[in-house]
């Protein structure tokens, strides 16, 4: 069976769609190199509409109001301009609210955009626009380290990233945070307590990569201004040793932490890429591989989740488990030279080479 | 009838989950339709593959190497029809359950009435009510087409007005419904779904038909207080398809291989449990529990009368996270007989969330992933019962009688022991009066619903083949007294004529030995005007039931069951409640 292999990779070709839901102009070209602030599209991400009832202002029937009309469906207006009218003795006039378009009229009404601010896209990575996407915006590729998490607040940054020690096994406290990681973007194995954020918040810190996070820190961290991606989950697990050696190595190097939250379905990841000028060809990662002897693999949960181990065999027969649930499990020799067995289902592959 | 005298075929159900990939195979055996066995494959509709035929292609590989029967081919996929060497399959039906809820605005004139009609049919199906809209909300029509162009829905379900009502605000309405649409890309207009007042059907069509994709159906309120849902549920399930085949990949290749026998896992469900319900006692009604990874689904249907729920984000999987934000953790630890920190269960649920597939390995975290399908169960049933064909009391709390109640959803079949299976229901559920809790072992309901309509004959020849587990008759007395009250006697008359008389305090869960398959006759008599279904408060009556897994259940804790403030109570008892049950696994 196909088994999902996680998202660690040293050095891989990455190729990302960044569009928006809605149409824009895009601002790219095919080949163009771009880095992770660039704007790729801009549109009027949620235009604000307001229906003008123009035969009710003027106090005139729908068809007559249609008669009193000055403008069509299209026109630019600055606000103030007249819509409809002037009608009676009074010579009432309907004046465009503010500064937009009218998108619909007819019937008596008027359904009037507002011109709003434009939402820019941003590349969010380096790397080179690869094909625009007409109207929507582009797919860049790069080549670099990639780290995909779990778990993200949905917010997205660019810059250096600063381990806060030289492992990523232990609990971030808030003593360990001070103005050396102003503006950086850190990591560290897990954390518990809420000053901890809300001190990284007060330096403030640029992003947040953790190995796993106490689930009572949800709240907080969707809150906190900073990106935050977990990369194995939710307790007190440390960073797995995969994705600890790919950002241990990139130590002050710039990197694109893309905090969007983890959607399956949509194919969405918090993720880390971390673009590295290389000539070296290669492939995209490899994203499904039959789990079988000599693969790596991690542990995805209970008290052991995040630690990685090599598959010494499978069993062919299920196992009862300690608290009765039978399952086919692995066995797994981890680094201490410990064999334990794992079920399959919790296991997924990790890719330790250059993909 | 026996099934030489029909065409016999063999069947493949498939079933898409939003964890696992199952395919079913049922063939004639001995003249009559079996279930011959299931291949299991993870669910390919999300990343990385987004193809939902890879895990249905690996599921049916486990079933080829199962059964020895080649069911594909390199050149051809699956071999439909069926050769004369054996080879490939009749029929192949398929259901789905997996993707993401489909966003959905319910519009009706009224809170209490049409909107809560449109958000009943908008729950018969896989949906996220992301707003709705009534004249109870005040809102303005700039602030309805501000708010329909910035959700983006792929479903507007539009009820109000009884025929012959009022016309004036639903037609304001659709007015804003249309000119939001129009605002939006034409591939993200969204679907509409009209269900409301006859008489603006016309103006429904030539306003909205030639912005999106408009179907009308009946009124489902035709007149105050009637709620006639079942023309527009099937319209909803049609609607619920034509987006999951725009959404998910492989799944136009798949229906190909189905001939168009494609439904959703809750429909399915929905129907087998109909189907059931007009061959089972025909004065109780039948339940169907699907506890899946995201959602959590019900379906009940008395004389044929079908109520249909789906729950997603309430399940045990990646709805994990969901139960625990629609309740609180203290709810989930109600249910628990272990001492577990507050932060070992909530990470615990939050992991499950993210990796649903896995399976619990420490006891504890099995006892948190059945506390949290009791609290998911118990939060379905809730709101389902107000709706339920047959009402026990007006409080709309109680379960009505239903026999039987068939539980799936791996959770259930996974559970180590029985009583595992059993308490979930039990507790999830609370059944009252007499009702038989059976289980529903290779998540057949869904296949067999799919087939039903096509090939009933092989729906109920399974259905007879004992396919489902008896997990035990209950007999769960209504009514309050004191703790420790005498409320019922039983009298156990057994096949060889032993007899055997048991009291029943109130407060207490008690098991009677009888062996499974074993037929007793119980004759109750109930004290204090308790009720266990024989007709009235105080009634006795006989009743014949089956010993299932563990026999016979006498749960006399009350309807609906009492927890204490002190968690720790809670816990210890409990932890009796599980002695109970191992005393008899």
């Amino acid at each position: 069976m196909a088994h999902k292999v996680k998202g660690y990779h040293a050095l891989t070709s990455i190729k990302r769609e960044r569009v928006l839901p809605v149409t824009g102009n895009v601002l790219v070209r095919r080949m163009q190199k771009v880095s992770p602030t660039d704007v790729i599209v801009v549109a009027p991400m949620a235009p604000e509409y307001l229906l003008l009832d123009i035969a009710q202002g003027l106090n005139v029937t729908p068809t007559r109001a249609d008669e009193l009309l000055q403008r069509a469906a299209g026109d630019s207006l600055v606000k103030g301009d007249i819509i409809a009218g002037p009608v009676g003795l009074f010579q009432r006039v309907i004046r465009a609210p503010e500064n937009g378009s009218i998108k619909i009229a007819g019937e008596g009404k008027v359904l009037f955009e507002i011109t709003s601010a434009a939402y820019e896209l941003q590349a969010g990575m380096e790397g080179t626009v690869t094909n625009v996407i007409p109207e929507r915006g582009a797919i860049i590729e790069t080549r670099g380290a990639l780290v995909q998490g779990v778990w993200g607040n949905g917010k997205i940054t660019y810059g250096v990233i600063q381990p806060v020690s030289n492992d990523l096994l232990q609990e971030l406290v808030p003593e360990q945070l001070n103005i050396s990681f102003r503006g950086t973007i850190i990591t560290a194995g897990f954390i518990r307590n809420p000053e901890t954020l809300e001190v990284a918040g007060n330096i403030p810190v640029k992003g947040m990569i953790l190995g796993s996070i106490s689930s009572a820190l949800i709240p907080a961290a969707k809150k906190a201004d900073f990106p935050i991606m977990i990369v194995d989950g939710f307790g007190t697990a440390p960073m797995n040793r995969a994705a600890e050696r790919i950002l241990i190595a990139n130590k002050d190097k710039n990197v694109a932490l893309n905090a969007q939250p983890y959607d399956p379905f949509q194919g969405k990841f918090p993720e880390v890429i971390i673009t590295q000028s290389t000539t070296k060809e290669l492939q995209g990662p490899p994203e499904t591989e039959a789990l079988k002897t000599g693969k790596q693999v991690i542990i995805l949960n209970g008290p052991l989740a995040s630690r990685i181990g090599k598959i010494e065999s499978i069993l062919s027969q299920k196992k009862i488990l300690p608290n009765g649930i039978s399952a086919l499990v692995a066995e797994l020799s981890l680094s201490s030279e410990e064999i334990i067995e794992v079920p399959l289902t919790n296991l997924e592959i990790i890719k330790t080479t250059d993909s | 009838m026996d099934t030489t005298t029909v065409a016999a075929k063999s069947v493949i159900a498939v079933d898409i989950g939003n964890t696992l990939t199952r395919s079913l195979l049922f063939d004639v055996v001995s003249g009559r339709y079996r279930f011959i066995a299931v291949g299991t494959a993870a669910t390919t509709a999300g990343s990385p593959q987004f193809d939902v035929s890879a895990g249905i292609w690996q599921s049916l590989e486990e079933l080829q190497y199962i059964t020895g029967r080649t069911l594909l081919s390199e050149k051809d996929g699956v071999i439909i029809p069926s050769t004369q060497d054996n080879q490939g399959v009749d029929i192949m039906v398929a259901t789905m359950s997996a993707g993401n809820p489909i966003s959905v605005v319910t519009v009706g004139l009224l809170k209490n009435a049409s909107l809560k009609h449109a958000r009943h049919l908008a729950q018969t199906s896989y949906t996220k009510i992301s707003a709705e809209i009534s004249l109870n909300d005040n809102r303005t029509a700039t602030e309805r087409i501000n708010m329909l162009t910035k959700i983006r829905p792929d479903l507007i379900i539009i009820a109000g007005g009884t025929n012959n009502g009022a016309t004036q605000s639903l037609l304001s309405i659709l007015e804003s419904i249309g000119l939001s649409s129009f605002m939006m890309d034409e591939s993200q207009r969204p679907s509409i779904l009209f269900t409301g007042n006859e008489e603006l059907q016309e103006e429904a069509k030539e306003g909205l038909e030639k912005i999106t994709k408009l179907r009308i159906v009946p009124n489902l309120q035709p007149v105050l207080g009637q709620e006639s849902i079942f023309p527009a549920q099937k319209e909803m399930n049609e609607i619920y398809q034509d987006i999951r085949k725009k959404q998910t990949g492989g799944l136009r290749e798949v229906i190909s291989w189905t001939d168009g026998n494609f439904t959703s896992t809750a429909s399915a469900l929905g129907r087998v449990i109909r189907f059931l319900s007009q061959k089972y006692e025909p004065e109780k009604g039948v339940m169907g529990v699907d506890i899946g990874s995201d959602a959590t689904i019900l379906a009940a249907a008395f004389h044929g009368k079908e109520t249909l729920r789906v729950y997603p984000n309430l399940g045990v999987g990646s709805g994990a996270a969901g139960v625990l934000e629609r309740t609180s953790l203290e709810d989930i630890k109600r249910w628990l007989p272990v001492k577990i920190t507050d932060n070992v269960i909530r990470n615990y649920i939050y992991n499950k969330s993210i990796y649903p597939s896995s399976l619990p390995t420490e006891e504890d975290h099995l006892e948190i992933e059945l506390a949290l399908a009791k609290q998911a169960l118990r939060l379905a049933v809730k709101d389902i019962i107000p709706s339920l064909e047959k009402q026990l009391d007006s409080s709309g709390t109680l379960l009505p009688p239903l026999e039987p109640i068939i539980g799936s959803g791996r959770v259930l079949t996974n559970a180590p022991k029985r009583y595992q299976s059993l308490s979930v229901l039990l507790d999830g559920l609370q059944p009252t009066g007499v009702t038989t809790l059976a289980l529903d072992q290779n998540g057949l309901l869904p296949g067999l619903g799919a087939v039903a309509e096509d090939n009933p004959l092989l729906t109920v020849q399974v259905i007879e083949s004992s396919t489902f587990l008896n997990l035990g008759t209950v007999i769960a007395p209504i009514g309050i007294t004191r703790p420790g009250t005498t409320i019922l006697r039983i009298r156990i008359l057994r096949e060889d004529g032993r007899t055997v008389t048991r009291e029943v305090k109130y407060g207490s869960l008690s098991i009677l030995p009888v062996e499974m398959g074993e037929k007793v006759s119980l004759h109750l008599r109930p004290l204090h005007r308790f009720d266990v279904g024989m007709g009235g408060p105080g009634k006795a009556g006989k009743v014949n039931a089956v010993g299932g897994a563990l026999g016979i259940i006498i749960d006399a804790r009350g309807r609906p069951l009492q927890f204490y403030q002190d968690e720790e109570k809670n816990r210890k008892r409990n932890e009796i409640w599980k002695k109970t049950y191992l005393k008899y696994s």
